[in-house]
This record gives C-alpha cells, sequence and structure tokens, in this order.
C-alpha cells in the first residue's frame, strides 16, 4: 500500500483552478519534497490530503483512506502528523495545555523524547512564544503520536539555521523508523538535503517527479563570477553552462557540468569575486521543464 | 470523548467566573436598591409608560421584589444581556478558529466535524449553569436578607427555564459561525439577529394582526415576568425552543460537514 496516492485530483475555486489533475503516488518510508513556488498549490494539495477540502473531482487516499469519506479518514488521522505552514495556538493557553489536549485525542507515546530536541517553553502562555518556538510546539505536536505518516507544509520556515539542521536530521532519523514524510518547501536547498524524491508543482499542475539526484544533476548550479578587468572568462565554452549573461562586470551562468572542468576552467583567471549557490527554483522549471519564465523573481541565494 | 468540550470550557472558565461575579454583584445591588426606593411612585411611573415598552422590558409590575427583579434582572440581564452574550460566544466558535488559523490542527485531529462542533457548543453549558446557580443562590439569599421573600419555586423555575432560551441563542450564533470565515462579522451577526428578534417581539407583541412576527423570535417562548410574579409556565414554550435549538444544531452540522475549511 502506499502512503499516499494521489488521483486526478482537482480543485477549483469558482474559476480559478488551485490544482488541476493531480496524479502521484508516495511510498511508504519515502521522504517526499512537494517543491514549487508560493501560490502554486502546494497548501491546497495539503489541505485535500487531510480532508479539509472537497476536491472538485478526482481524490486522493491516505494510508488508504479516501480523503472524501470521513469515518475512514478519521481512523487514518489516528497515524498521520499534520503540521500546517501557519500555526494556530491558542494564545491564553501554555504549550504544556496545548500538547495536553493534542495528546488527549491522538495519544502520546513520543512527547518526553520529542522535548529533548525541542524545546519550547512549555509553561508559558503561547501569546509569548517567539515565531521558532511556536515551531518547535507544532512539530513536537505533529509527531508525539507516532505517526505512520507526516504531512508538513513549510516545515522549516521561521526555525533558525541550526535547528533547520537539527530539524534536518531529524527527519533523517525519522526515515530510519519508518515514518513516510510527506513536506512541502519553496526551497530547493532545504528539499534537497533529506528527500528521497520531490514532486515539482507549477500553477497548479504537477511539472516534474523524480529522484532528488537526477533533480540536482539537472538543476545544477548558479555562478556569479567577477573576474578581474581585462580578463575574459570562457565560460560560455564550457560544457554544462547555460544561459550566461553578463550584468556589468558580473557573469551569470547556470552550471550542470563537472565541477572540476569549472574550477579547473576559473583557475587559469583571475578571479575577483566568485558564488556558487543553488539555483533558483523558477530557472530549474525554465530549463528543464521547458516552461515559460513568467515571473522573474530575484535569484535565491541558497544557504549551501 | 468530550476533550474539546472540556478544553474549551477550560479556556472560558476565567471570564466565566468574572462575568458571574459581576452579575452577582449587581444583582446584589439591585436588590439592595429596591429595599430603600420608593415603589409607589415607581409603580405610577411604570405604569405610564407605552405598552410597547411595557412589553419590551417585561414590566408586570414594579412595585413587588418578584416584579422589579423580573425587570432589572431577568428581562435586562437574562433574556437581553445573556441572550446576547451566548449568541455572541457562539458566533466565534468555528469562525474565530478559521480565522485564526486554529482550524487545520483541529481538523487534523482524529475526530469527526460534527463532534468538534457538538463539543465547541458544549462548552458553553457550564457558563449557562454557572451563571444561573450564582445569580439564583445571590438572589434568593439578598431578597431575605432585605427582609423581602420570593417564592423559591418561582426562582428556580425562572432559571431552570432560561436555559432552553439561552441555549436557542447560542445555536442562532452557532450558525452564524458555521457559516462566515470572520469571527468578527459572525459574532455581530448572531448578536444583531439576536437582538432585532428581541426588538421584533417587543414591538409586536400588542399589534393584534402582527403578533405572529412575534413568534419568530426566542424571547417570545421564554417570560421571567410571567413566570417570577405570577408563577405561570407552559413547558411547551421550553419544547419549542429545544426545538430551535436542535433544529439549528443540525443545520450547522450539516453545513460544517460539507464546507471546505
Amino acid at each position: 500500500m502506499d502512503a499516499i496516492e494521489v488521483t486526478e485530483l482537482t480543485k477549483e475555486y469558482g474559476s480559478v483552478r488551485a490544482v488541476d489533475s493531480l496524479s502521484f503516488t508516495v511510498s511508504e518510508g519515502e521522504i517526499f519534497g512537494y517543491l514549487g513556488p508560493n501560490g502554486a498549490g502546494k497548501t491546497t494539495t495539503i489541505r485535500a490530503l487531510l480532508g479539509l477540502l472537497t476536491p472538485t473531482s478526482g481524490t486522493a487516499r491516505v494510508l488508504g483512506a479516501d480523503v472524501r469519506e470521513e469515518a475512514a479518514l478519521i481512523e487514518a488521522k489516528r497515524h498521520i502528523g499534520y503540521l500546517p505552514a501557519t500555526l494556530g495556538f491558542d494564545e491564553a493557553v501554555t504549550g504544556r495545555r496545548v500538547l495536553d489536549y493534542h495528546a488527549s485525542l491522538k495519544g502520546d507515546y513520543r512527547r518526553d523524547e520529542l522535548l529533548e530536541t525541542f524545546t519550547p517553553p512549555l509553561d508559558r502562555p503561547i501569546r509569548e512564544y517567539s515565531t521558532g518556538n511556536t515551531r518547535m510546539l507544532g512539530i513536537i505536536q505533529t509527531f508525539m503520536h507516532d505517526p505512520d505518516l507526516v504531512i508538513m507544509d513549510e516545515p522549516t520556515a521561521g526555525l533558525d539555521p541550526l535547528k533547520q539542521e537539527e530539524f534536518n536530521e531529524f527527519i533523517r532519523a525519522e526515515r530510519r523508523r519508518g515514518t513516510t514524510i510527506f513536506f512541502s518547501s519553496h526551497v530547493l536547498s532545504e528539499v534537497r538535503r533529506v528527500c528521497d524524491r520531490v514532486g515539482i508543482l507549477r500553477a497548479g499542475r504537477l511539472v516534474g517527479l523524480e529522484e532528488i539526484g537526477a533533480l540536482l544533476d539537472r538543476g545544477g548550479k548558479r555562478v556569479h563570477v567577477v573576474p578581474s578587468d581585462g580578463d575574459s572568462l570562457g565560460v560560455a565554452d564550457l560544457d554544462g553552462a547555460v544561459d550566461v549573461t553578463t550584468v556589468g562586470e558580473e557573469i551569470q551562468f547556470t552550471y550542470t557540468g563537472e565541477y572540476n572542468t569549472l574550477l579547473d576552467e576559473l583557475a587559469g583567471h583571475d578571479v575577483r569575486d566568485i558564488e556558487i549557490s543553488e539555483p533558483a527554483l523558477e530557472d530549474v522549471f525554465m530549463h528543464y521543464y521547458g516552461t515559460e519564465h513568467e515571473t522573474n523573481p530575484p535569484t535565491e541565494t541558497a544557504d549551501v | 470523548m468530550f476533550e474539546t468540550a472540556r478544553y474549551e470550557w477550560e479556556r472560558r472558565f476565567r471570564g466565566t467566573v468574572v462575568i458571574a461575579v459581576g452579575m452577582t454583584i449587581l444583582t446584589g445591588f439591585f436588590v439592595w436598591y429596591f429595599s430603600v426606593l420608593d415603589t409607589e411612585s415607581l409603580q405610577r411611573m411604570a405604569t405610564s409608560l407605552p405598552p410597547a415598552m411595557l412589553e419590551a422590558f417585561g414590566i408586570e409590575t414594579i412595585a413587588t421584589i418578584e416584579g422589579f427583579l423580573a425587570v432589572e434582572v431577568y428581562n435586562f440581564l437574562w433574556v437581553l444581556g445573556l441572550g446576547l452574550y451566548f449568541a455572541y460566544t457562539a458566533g466565534g466558535l468555528i469562525a474565530g478558529d478559521i480565522e485564526r488559523n486554529r482550524m487545520d490542527l483541529l481538523a487534523s485531529f482524529p475526530v469527526s466535524r460534527s463532534r468538534l462542533l457538538f463539543d465547541k457548543y458544549g462548552s458553553l453549558l457550564p457558563p449557562i449553569v454557572v451563571f444561573n446557580v450564582a445569580v439564583g443562590l445571590v438572589v434568593y439569599g439578598s431578597v431575605a436578607a432585605i427582609g423581602e421573600s420570593i417564592d423559591p419555586i418561582h426562582l428556580l423555575l425562572v432559571h431552570a427555564l432560561s436555559i432552553p432560551y439561552l441555549l436557542a441563542c447560542a445555536a442562532i450564533g452557532t450558525v452564524f459561525t458555521v457559516l462566515l470565515d470572520r469571527a468578527d462579522t459572525a459574532k455581530r451577526g448572531a448578536v444583531g439577529l439576536v437582538f432585532a428578534l428581541f426588538l421584533l417581539d417587543s414591538v409586536t407583541a400588542n399589534a393584534e394582526r402582527l403578533g405572529w412576527v412575534g413568534n419568530l423570535s426566542p424571547t417570545q417562548y421564554y417570560d421571567p415576568s410571567e413566570i417570577l410574579v405570577d408563577g405561570t409556565y407552559a413547558l411547551t414554550d421550553s419544547g419549542v425552543l429545544l426545538t430551535i435549538t436542535v433544529v439549528l444544531l443540525l443545520s450547522s452540522q450539516t453545513i460544517f460537514k460539507r464546507r471546505d475549511i
């Protein structure tokens, strides 16, 4: 049985199609990254998976339960953890009370263990929580009932880099326990570190579905080089350099070839400044899925 | 069972106590005030009021402690004040969670939407009981303290029969809260409707041909003045209120089960 099975899922709001006949499956024990720019329909998909939205057509199954059938879905939810993008907790109650409430409905097998990694101030009211603390409380409630399937919407938004790395490590450990993890993100660098497979969503349609390795090979790196005055780089001739543009003194391109070849080429020049980073998602789409570049967001400089 | 009801009631506890204390102080003050009033002139003034106003304030007689309390405490504080309060509070039950992004988490719980809704509605029951018990006791005690007496059975009835009325007001708020995404709009809508129905009932009470309009209002089915002063009441009225409550709750359930969150 697949943990998640989405079949021709479509959700329309009036004349707007938020998601358009999506089909994909997530196998048991897999970490699946659901990647796409903001507004692509990631949250709509997730909310349909949890039965918050009724699909306009098509359907999905989570842990074997059809999301359109409430009774079956409730049974499945005992084994599902969910971390929404925006966490709403009652402001006036303490973190401990929130967890107790969650425990009374979902069960509580792992709270103490989770509290060793994630450390929100449990005895303070939520209104005093920082964004990071709220996130950590959210993560604890997601995993406290030891779910088989975890669905997370932009899970690391609001975590500081250190906690983010801890979180990634935690996710990898979860996979070793056999937990299936489905999470959405708009940051490629985040997805690449933990996922086995990714689905790429764009304007409500699934435009890519592949192993993370293949995506990264095809996604390449974004390179910015500023050579010293008068030096012209031969990067345009390099195998794997595409979309070469020159902005002022800076040469920018996406590089998908062998790293050593690039470094050898650069070593023969006087380089004043260089930055090698993750490509922006939009660039990945543009180059590898042949889609139109409708918007022109600033290049995302990922912290690699 | 009832985990959500318990959780919600815990959250309401402090507010409930504050309101209960406020109402008991106010009630105690009314009773004391009655003891120093010149009731004769008050009665003359009251009977000169226009009939619609007499009806709106439930004034039968104001010269006895029963009549006085029926007006000041039960028509104002209970029918209008608490009626609006429970409509308002119920108006925020679901819409508030949706607006503040809390519903995403609640909807991920392994419980049905119906149970979530009824648990939340159920969390309004303890405040209804607390207010009734607290003010009932204070009325009985303070009336005795000023040397007056009040029929304990009438007092018991005026409180007990207010429960179906308050449940109906809360059910009106519940319909609003499942229909709307914004808590403020839902609360205001519920309060506005209950108040409008109260006014309709008062205004049309003396208009023979429009009397049926008043039948739409929950206030038509709970008359504290009659209960407290005359000891008359109709259990069918309470039956009507409970029926209204059930119908409204079932409608809310249907709407909430089908809607997108």
